[in-house]
């Protein structure tokens, strides 16, 4: 196989999604990122095409979001048959313990607060990368 | 029939009495009512206060923390792809950028915790400050194993108090007293539990630059710092919420100094257990 799958971000934030993408970039994760730019998005992405589409490796979820918020989505997908094993990730800029035990209630696997200064935001990207991306078949 | 009139006047006396003492009771009874209104009122308001407060710094958290991620992880950007089009006075710029938004993020997570204490609820538990200062002291050196430091602490410094905001407290403390030695060949800190009279207080002894008591009047106030921020960072949000955290737990805290002979930080905390056995 060629082709690493994808990640999936979600984040409304146009800013954050530059970000994350370039803190990826720095820790070599190479997957294509396919960004949803909210829970909306995202859950059509996930489900809505005519054939099941191919699920991400990785879900990357912001909290925040208009509309749908990650909280939502993250109930969906884990409701879901198809989706409820999917890795997610939460991203979020909320260091509120409240919002950290909502997550993993709703079956969140890993949380991780952006922090302000980006060094230790690659950081955090790192290590995750290292823990849910390791498995992946390697590009060739 | 004299004395009959009597009788009767005494009668009509008393019920007049009986009638007024009635009036009197009701109308404690009415303002009672009132009272407890007022207070269910007043205790609504102050919830209400409160739950706007944790909203604000919910929203603090998270949307002034957004940009500043951006300031920062963009300059860097710049620096990281297009340093070589910069002299050294233009990278220079884009890094105080980036110190400057640090330290504004250090300013707004400083602010938060403040803000969380005056909302908090208090549990009251036995807390030993001996643990939890050991633990402190322990992740200070971690961080900085370049440093040569020692630390002394009886073994029987135990207090009744909120675990959460006694361990925010007393990494302030020894935060400071860490950060004001770091001059000094050795770090030294003691912290002691001492008697003074009925009261049992808990010391926090450094050997650092000290401080002048001049300025003692702005200490413990939000932003205030004694020392400039190029020899000693800083945000001067750390005692003000030291000082709340005892505030809240009833107690007193203090300080005394002198330049270039170390500090030493004293908090008195009423032990409910202790005073009942006295
Ligand atoms: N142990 C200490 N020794 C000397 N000065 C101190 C000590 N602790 C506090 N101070 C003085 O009090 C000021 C306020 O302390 P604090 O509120 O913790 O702010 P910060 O640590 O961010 O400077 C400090 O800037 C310093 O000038
Ligand atoms: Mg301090």
């Amino acid at each position: 196989m060629n082709k690493k799958k994808h990640i999936l971000l979600v984040e409304d934030n146009r800013d954050d999604v530059d970000l994350t993408i370039m803190a990826l970039e720095k820790c070599d994760i190479v997957n294509e990122v396919k960004v949803a730019r909210d829970g909306d998005e995202a859950l059509s992405m996930l489900y809505d095409t005519e054939e099941e589409p191919e699920l991400p490796v990785l879900v990357l979820l912001d909290i925040n979001m208009p509309k749908i918020n990650g909280f939502e989505v993250l109930k969906e997908i884990r409701g879901n048959e198809r989706t409820r094993r999917l890795p997610v990730v939460i991203l979020t800029s909320s260091r509120e313990v409240q919002d950290i035990h909502r997550g993993y209630d709703l079956g969140a696997n890993s949380y991780i607060r952006k922090p302000v200064g980006f060094e230790s935001f690659v950081e955090a990207v790192r290590n995750l990368g290292r823990y849910w991306l390791k498995w992946n078949e390697s590009p060739v | 029939m004299e004395s009959w009139l009597l009788i009767i006047r005494n009668v009509h006396d008393e019920t007049i009495l009986y009638e007024q003492l009635n009036q009197a009771l009701q109308e404690i009874r009415k303002l009672n009512a009132s009272l407890e209104q007022k207070v269910k009122d007043r205790t609504r308001e102050l919830e209400a206060t409160n739950r706007e407060l944790e909203a604000f710094a919910y929203s603090v958290s998270h949307d002034l923390r957004a940009p500043l991620r951006g300031i920062d992880g963009f300059s860097l950007a710049l620096l990281e792809k297009y340093g070589d089009q910069l002299d050294h006075k233009g990278k220079d710029y884009l890094n105080r950028i980036r110190a400057a938004t640090r330290k504004m993020g250090s300013l707004i997570d400083d602010i938060l915790s403040l803000s969380r204490i005056a909302t908090a609820s208090l549990q009251k538990k036995p807390v030993d400050i001996t643990v939890m200062s050991r633990d402190i002291f322990q992740s200070l050196r971690e961080k900085e194993p370049e440093r040569a430091a020692e630390m002394h602490i009886s073994d029987d410094v135990k207090v009744t108090g909120d675990p959460g905001l006694l361990r925010v407290a007393m990494q302030n403390l020894i935060d400071n007293a860490w950060k004001f030695s770091s001059q000094q060949d050795v770090i030294r800190i003691d912290i002691a539990r001492e008697r003074n009279g009925s009261e049992t207080r808990i010391a926090i002894r450094d050997n650092g630059v000290g401080f002048n008591m001049k300025y003692y009047n702005k200490l413990f106030t939000m932003f205030q710092r004694l020392h400039s921020g190029r020899e000693f960072p800083g945000t001067g949000i750390g005692l003000a919420t030291v000082q709340r955290i005892v505030n809240r737990h009833s107690g007193r805290l203090w300080a005394e100094s002198e330049v270039g002979k170390g500090s030493a930080f004293y908090m008195v905390l009423p032990d409910h257990t202790e005073t009942s056995q006295e």
